[in-house]
């Protein structure tokens, strides 16, 4: 049945009753698990955040290191990154035959490629002593993998059956995940509060050779990676959002040993970590072991916040990426962070006008004026933390252009700001919001990672499930309102791929 | 309202025996050895099994955890029984089912209906099985259900939404080349498999061209009928009702004429070839090696599991990447497919500066892994991965259906992941280097680098003569 048959009166009476019938229900389910969360701060300032659930005898872990890309200044851009993957190496006693001995090669190490890179970037280096000076890299590079047991703690985990060891890097955050089976706990508080307690960054050089692959295969290989790069680039002129998460390839090529070091000095205090623990395991116990291992590490000051902050953009700024490639187009608005109020209305504005195939973009760009194969909205690019950018993009149809699509998409977004959305696209939006917060609650890594977002970024773990309450009170007043705030021509980047011959 | 109270009970109940517990164990001190006590069990979902008069099977579990229903269903088709003349007609019949929707209700009208009720019913053909995936919240399982029955017996592939999804796909061709990823593993899917073959033959602008709408029809109506088709379900429900509702809404799906589906053969290339195809815009090659894999079914599985493991991590991954750092992303793995042979691979991309040198390290590891028995260690760190990571093949009811499901479909036994568990626990370094003799072939692998030539360490002509790939997109006619 067609809700329109109603006519509008009723219909508006119909979905508000088909929200409030199943906001009961799901309201239920939200405070049932909501309850269930507790947290846990050391007294040097660790978080541990647990929510149990038993379906299956698996626990997944996430720590949310409160440090991203956006924390980087000029000459160390994708260090954030870079320190993820050294967490991987090991420590004074993971990764190491014999770390005493090890320890004074790395040092010899440091030093040798500190005259390499003084010699190297001479205005006119001296060849011969350059070229000692790398032999005597090499051979020393050689000697201190002598020491190393290759993925020590790879291994371990992955033999106690860990499936999903990994980590990822953000703009504002940095997150290690594990997914154990859950008698497998103590072992990983031992395991894990020893990466944070004693970390050793071995096998240095090797490993920023490997991000240089990284780069090359997610952004210069990628004519979409590099219009996202050149995207944020413009988009934010002074934010920290300016750079990729993996950095620049010139500082790939020259961030330090001791770089990494100093950085996790500042940045990986027990204040700026919060874990998330989701599963089949006992609260109480969770917290009794954190006490005991986490609590090891020695408290240091928070970090300095991010300074710069984006000033106002004082008219629209293009860029264009020649490459061998279809078009692609790409729209930011600045919008504020994620925990002004205006973000929710600003994804309920992004999911109406450019998520699902009744969306307004999907309609008039795909299905109607067949100008674009894809066309979607999204708010929180690229990342919310800090104020960030409402984003809106098109694949172009075969045969089709950018610019046929940007007239679409400013006609779509005109009607939003002029004549607001309709009810029947609001309700659709709160109701696939609580859809997918219960699909979110059956999962234990997605739960371990919002709690941990949640608490950082929001503030508050419970803001979580506050969210949905405030999407849930969303008017279309409110939708149109932060349409003719953010959504204007002076506050905007555009991006497109420009197909080279 | 009640499971509210249960849950709530059992939280209650959990803090008191966690207090006892915690009594017990007080403060101790870090530990650097552990003795893993036994894990909770398993819990293994309740599945029921029907058959409606018209021949669908079901498969349905009860979970209450939330109050949403999911179905998945599985078609016997494939895109590898459309004519080769007509390729792509599959992917449109697929994707026309669901757009185009009904002869009462538009697709536009189902979307927005769908949309509104935060509801999702998709359908799609693949290689070799047709989908059909429901997710709903459980007040609207109804509506979605009447949906679904509608479209299912009912669909009225109208004229615009299969030229909208014609659209889609010439946009497909048009883009296939823009990522160098892409390009790789499809020209490597076709060196394998051969170009022409159902396995890895592609649409072009002629075959979507040449696809009408009674072709579509045709396709729909030799498929989907209730005894080509199984359904699981799992939500909040009752099984009797649950029947019940499927039995009104799918009962009047008239039965077909099913018959065991005549899956094309697969022809071993059997040769050693060097492949290359010309990106000089970018800085970064694309490597694939390898040859035809095996079955699911074979016996020798549960070895090749094992040495896949060693191979792709304890020799691959630690070589490639973290000895030399050549490349980011690296594997090497021997791929059983279900019902026809997969691909064994290995694959890495790395600076166009190292192309020849990492594609000879991978040649030597694939030699070395057939030469000489794995050490206790690798074999002893393979299989503790395997058997610890096991329980996470239970970790949901809806997983555990959807396996049972696909099963099924592909005539294996439901128990399949519990007899694979059974026999890795008998795998021994002798079964390892045994198949790793039998299955790889290192003198019959197929070489393919994508990158740019000019700036490769060698030439890849060291590696044998190059053939060298042109994928111009064949364009449409005026």
């Amino acid at each position: 049945m067609k809700p329109r048959k109603h006519g509008l009166a009723g219909l508006v009476c119909v979905l508000a009753a088909l929200v409030l019938s199943f906001s009961t229900a799901s309201a239920q389910t939200f405070d049932a698990v909501r309850k269930q969360v507790r947290i846990h701060t050391l007294p040097n300032g660790m978080k541990f955040i647990v929510l149990e659930r038993h379906d299956a005898p698996v626990a997944a872990f996430h720590i949310y290191a409160d440090v991203g890309s956006a924390n980087e200044s000029y000459g160390i851009t994708g260090i954030s990154h870079i320190l993820e993957h050294m967490a991987f190496k090991g420590t004074k006693t993971v990764g190491t035959k014999d770390f005493t001995a090890e320890s004074k090669v790395l040092a010899d190490l440091d030093a040798a490629y500190a005259q390499m890179r003084e010699e190297e970037t001479k205005i006119a280096p001296d060849q011969a002593r350059l070229a000692a000076l790398q032999a005597k890299f090499k051979d020393l590079e050689a000697k201190a993998k002598d020491y190393v047991v290759n993925n020590e703690y790879f291994d371990m985990m992955l033999r106690e059956g860990d499936a999903g060891v990994n980590a990822y890097t953000s703009n504002d955050a940095t997150q290690y995940i594990n997914y154990l089976p859950s008698n497998r706990l103590e072992f990983w508080m031992a395991v894990t509060s020893d990466r944070f307690l004693n970390p050793v960054f071995r096998e240095f050089y090797k490993e920023r050779d490997v991000i240089q692959e990284e780069r090359r295969l997610g952004v210069e290989t990628q004519p979409t990676g590099k219009l996202m790069e050149d995207f944020l680039a413009a988009a934010f002129k002074a934010h920290p959002y300016h750079h990729e998460v993996i950095g620049h390839m010139s500082d790939l090529q020259s961030i330090t040993r001791q770089d990494v070091e100093d950085y996790f000095k500042k940045f990986y205090g027990p204040s700026n970590l919060t874990v998330g623990i989701v599963g089949d395991v006992k609260t109480d116990e969770v917290f009794k072991l954190a006490d005991v291992y986490f609590s090891r590490i020695p408290s240091g000051p928070r970090p300095e916040p991010v300074r710069t902050k984006e000033p106002d953009q004082w008219g629209e700024r293009k860029v264009a990426v020649s490459a061998k490639s279809q078009p692609y187009l790409l729209l930011g608005y600045h919008v504020p962070d994620a925990r002004n109020k205006d973000s929710r209305a600003l994804e309920a504005m992004a999911n109406i006008l450019g998520q699902g195939r009744s969306s307004r973009l999907y309609t008039a760009l795909v299905k109607e004026k067949k100008v674009a194969a894809m066309a979607q909205a999204f708010s929180g690019f690229p990342s919310d933390k800090f104020p960030n950018l409402f984003g809106v993009m098109a694949v172009t149809a075969a045969g089709k252009t950018a610019a046929e699509c940007q007239a679409a998409i400013e006609e779509e977004i005109e009607k939003i700001k002029k004549d607001a959305v309709t009810d029947e696209e609001l309700t659709k939006f709160k109701r696939t919001t609580i859809k997918s917060a219960l699909g979110q609650l059956r999962s234990n890594t997605n739960m371990a990672a919002l709690l941990t977002y949640a608490d950082v970024v929001l503030g508050d773990y419970g803001k979580a499930f506050d969210q949905i309450d405030e999407i849930k009170a969303l008017t279309a007043e409110d939708i149109k309102r932060v349409a003719n705030r953010y959504l204007t021509k002076n506050n905007r980047t555009i991006g497109e791929i420009v197909p080279e011959k | 309202m009640s499971k509210q109270r249960t849950s709530q009970k059992v939280f209650a109940g959990l803090i008191l025996l966690a207090f006892l517990m915690g009594a017990a164990f007080a403060q101790k001190a870090p530990k650097d050895k552990f003795v893993f006590g036994p894990l909770n069990p398993i819990k293994m979902p309740k599945v029921e099994k029907a058959e409606l008069p018209n021949g669908l099977k079901l498969l349905l579990v009860e979970d209450p955890e939330f109050p949403t229903i999911n179905l998945f269903a599985l078609v016997r088709t494939g895109a590898v029984f459309e004519p080769s003349a007509k390729i792509g007609l599959a992917n449109l019949t697929g994707m026309a089912l669901r757009t185009g929707g009904t002869k009462t209700r538009t697709g536009d009208q189902i979307d927005k209906e769908l949309d509104t009720l935060a509801a999702s019913v998709s359908t799609g053909i693949g290689q070799t099985s047709g989908t059909i995936n429901v997710s709903v919240l459980k007040e609207d399982f109804d509506k979605a259900l009447a949906i679904l029955a509608d479209l299912l017996t009912d669909p009225a592939f109208p004229q615009d939404k299969i030229d909208l999804a014609k659209i889609q796909m010439r946009t497909m061709i048009s883009r296939r080349n823009d990522n160098v990823n892409a390009i790789a593993s499809r020209e490597f899917n076709r060196l394998i498999y051969g170009k022409d073959s159902p396995y890895a033959r592609q649409a072009e602008y002629a075959t979507i061209e040449a696809i009408t709408r009674q072709d579509l029809a045709d396709f729909f109506n030799a498929y989907y009928f209730p005894n080509n088709t199984s359904v699981a379900v799992w939500g909040d429900f009752k099984a009797k009702d649950m029947v019940a509702k499927l039995t009104a809404a799918l009962g009047k799906w008239k039965k077909g004429k099913a018959a065991a589906l005549p899956w094309p053969k697969v022809v071993e290339a059997d040769k050693y070839t060097v492949n290359f195809i010309d990106k000089p815009d970018v800085n970064q090659s694309n490597i694939i090696i390898g040859h035809l894999g095996g079955l699911m079914s074979s016996p020798d599985l549960p070895a090749l599991s094992i040495m896949n493991q060693i191979l792709s991590f304890e020799r691959m991954f630690k070589r490639i990447r973290t000895d030399e750092g050549l490349a980011y992303s690296v594997w090497g793995s021997y791929d059983a497919g279900y019902i026809y042979p997969g691909t064994f691979s290995c694959g890495a991309q790395t600076k166009s500066q190292s192309t020849v040198f990492a594609i000879e390290i991978m040649l030597k590891e694939i030699r070395r892994i057939m030469d000489q028995e794995v050490s206790d260690e690798e074999l002893a760190k393979a299989k503790d991965g395997y058997l610890n990571s096991y329980v996470f093949n239970f970790e949901s009811k809806a997983q555990i259906l959807n396996r049972m499901l696909t099963y099924a479909y592909f005539g294996y036994p439901l128990d399949f992941t519990e007899k694979q568990k059974a026999a890795v626990e008998k795998v021994t370094k002798a079964d390892v280097l045994r198949v790793a003799k039998k299955y790889l072939k290192p003198d019959k692998v197929q070489i393919l680098a994508v990158g740019k030539k000019a700036d490769f360490d060698k030439p890849l002509s060291t590696l044998g003569n190059v053939n060298v790939i042109d994928i111009a997109i064949p364009p449409a006619k005026k």
